[in-house]
């Protein structure tokens, strides 16, 4: 897959959006280099083992309606699943956005992570590599790297959570009038957090009759993913709780926050959904970007030195999510491929 | 009132049990759907409604005299601007262009001024003003204003052809200084027989020139001090200010 024209972009970040802009990078002949700090790939589209199954704890399923996008979901060798197909509530007014018409949503029996692990196939990958500082040099720029070591590259590509991106624009000093204003513009919005918990429980644990519930009266869950129902059979209960942005916000450093979401659980679900057998908390600093942050298109910024550094990821496209990721990676691609900013 | 009043209660007709499975590689699907007298601080109009399948946007056609199934019809395309079009921002001309293509279309005695509803994309006006912000903050590079989706240079037509055909015009004389209008809708199948220069006669509706004018010349004093400018893709010229012949 990989071309030879021009020396490879490095791209900072191997989630939906890192690894759609890898590929289509690729496809235009142009090779690409994803660095990660973790140790996989998928980014905030994550799937974990909990008791032997598979459970998603970003988001719990894909949603889009560009056909693109939703060929490129075709296209994973997966269990596909129309799922969520049972949904119980609506939750706050402003929520679900992924049930508005013309969406359309799918889900994998192996998890949501099956999508970027698809992506990822036969691009250049270095995981558990945490890129620290951009330093901009003659016609290239350095990633400096938590190691110490450096990779220079005359085309550089943030695909991350905005504020992430911003972490690593801060470091470019002197900030350039370019980085300057795509720090400004990054600072008119900001994105939501999420607490997620996953609890399993045992076989004697009622099922709910439905895939995912929008509470409509608790301020402290925002969506109930009933995980095991992707698996029929499953003989476990598994269930992904999410919590609502602003009180995942105020309990982001409250180390007893599962606690309150068990029991909150308990209020909504039963007495029995305060003990799960198994339970994994995850903590999203930045979880999604908020709808009304939309961008249009990703940045491309013209370094002094001649380099090049492209930022991408969710909030550059329209609809935000995991559709909008995989549209500005491939975005961004095409300006790379076209040479603008060069 | 204008002429060609029935004509165009007709296109409500045409329309009203229309199918059809959208127009062209878009499936663009226009329809009018209602007319109505509108006059106007510049003259008579009557205003048209269209629905359509691509933006969920409801774009109007203001008209003047009769035009449907005319031929070389003097048509002006203004993209909405609420700050400018409706509070009289001085941080554009948008206004300006409205009002003189509105008058532009009185003086020829009919025409046609599509007014599309493309204030950016999706949460356009939220972004035009993030813009603003930055502009304030003098950070505003062209990357950040596309990055917003603001005075997106790559608009699309496509809906605005639909209207013109939906319009029954035979050909049009496009009231434009934007080379890049006329290959977009000829590209979409309009007949553009011929250009009308979009000028503003000075002094007249030029309220933002003379402003801006002022600012720059220091007779007025400016807190902002922000350089204002034209948002539509279609920039203005006064007269008798020179005009630039590589714009065609």
């Amino acid at each position: 897959m990989a071309g030879t024209e021009g020396s490879p972009v490095v791209i900072v970040g191997a989630g939906v959006a890192g690894l759609s802009c890898a590929r289509a990078l690729a496809e235009g002949g142009r090779r690409a280099l994803v660095l990660d700090r973790a140790r996989g790939v998928g980014g905030r589209c994550a799937t974990r083992a909990l008791e032997g199954q598979p459970v998603d704890y970003g988001p719990v399923f894909l949603h889009g309606r560009d056909p693109a996008f939703l060929a490129a979901l075709d296209a994973v060798p997966a269990t596909r699943l129309d799922w969520p197909a049972d949904v119980h509530g609506s939750g706050a007014p402003c929520q679900p956005e992924a049930f508005s018409p013309g969406e359309v949503r799918r889900a994998f029996a192996e998890g949501v992570n099956a999508f970027p692990r698809h992506l990822a196939e036969g691009l250049e990958l270095r995981l558990q590599r945490k890129v620290v500082g951009l330093v901009p040099g003659d016609g290239t720029v350095a990633l400096r790297l938590d190691d110490g070591s450096f990779l220079e590259t005359e085309v550089a590509v943030l695909a991350l959570a905005a504020e992430q991106a911003d972490e690593l624009l801060a470091t470019v000093l002197p900030a350039p009038p370019a980085v300057a204003a795509a720090r400004a513009l990054l600072a008119t919005a900001s994105s939501h957090c999420a607490l997620a918990l996953l609890a399993a429980y045992g076989p004697g644990a009622p099922r709910p009759p439905w895939h995912v519930s929008y509470p409509e009266t608790s301020r402290v869950v925002q969506v109930v993913s009933h995980e095991s129902s992707k698996r029929p059979g499953s003989p476990l209960l598994v269930l992904a709780l999410q919590a609502h942005p602003a009180w995942s916000r105020l309990h982001l450093e409250d180390p007893d926050w599962p606690r309150h979401v068990l029991d909150e659980a308990a209020r909504l679900l039963g007495a029995w959904a305060a003990d799960p057998r198994t339970a994994h908390p995850h903590r999203w600093r930045w979880a999604r970007t908020d709808l009304a942050a939309e961008l249009a298109r990703p940045l491309l910024l013209a370094l002094p030195g001649g380099a090049r550094l492209g930022v991408a990821g969710d909030r550059f496209a329209p609809g935000g999510g995991v559709e909008a990721a995989w549209r500005s990676g491939r975005a961004l691609a095409g300006r790379i491929l076209a040479g603008e900013g060069a | 009132m204008t002429g060609g009043g029935d004509a165009l209660a007709q296109l409500v007709l045409r329309d009203r049990d229309h199918e059809c499975e959208g127009f062209g590689p878009g499936r663009v699907c226009v329809r009018v759907v209602a007319v109505a007298r509108l006059p106007t601080r510049a003259g008579p109009f009557r205003i048209v409604a269209f629905w359509n399948n691509r933006d969920a946007k409801e774009h109007v056609a203001l008209v003047h005299g009769d035009v449907v199934g005319g031929s070389d019809v003097p048509v002006r395309l203004h993209s909405e601007c609420l700050t400018g079009d409706v509070m009289g921002s001085l941080r554009c001309d948008c206004r300006d262009q409205l009002t003189e293509g509105l008058a532009a279309i009185q003086r020829e005695g009919r025409g046609v001024l599509l007014y599309l509803r493309q204030e950016g994309r999706g949460i356009g006006l939220i972004n035009k003003i993030r813009a603003y912000a930055l502009q304030e903050q003098g950070l505003d590079t062209v990357e950040a204003n596309l990055a917003l989706g603001f005075r997106d240079d790559e608009r699309d037509y496509a809906v605005a052809a639909h209207m013109i055909h939906g319009l029954e015009l035979r050909s049009i004389r496009l009231i434009t200084n934007n080379p890049e209008k006329l290959r977009q809708l000829t590209a979409y199948r309009v007949e553009v027989s011929g250009r009308i220069p979009h000028v503003i006669p000075p002094g007249e509706h030029n309220r933002f020139y003379l402003e801006t004018k002022a600012r720059r010349s220091g007779h007025l004093i400016d807190v902002d001090a922000l350089a204002p400018r034209s948002e539509q893709a279609d920039p203005v010229v006064v007269a008798p200010a020179p005009q630039d012949p590589g714009a065609e």
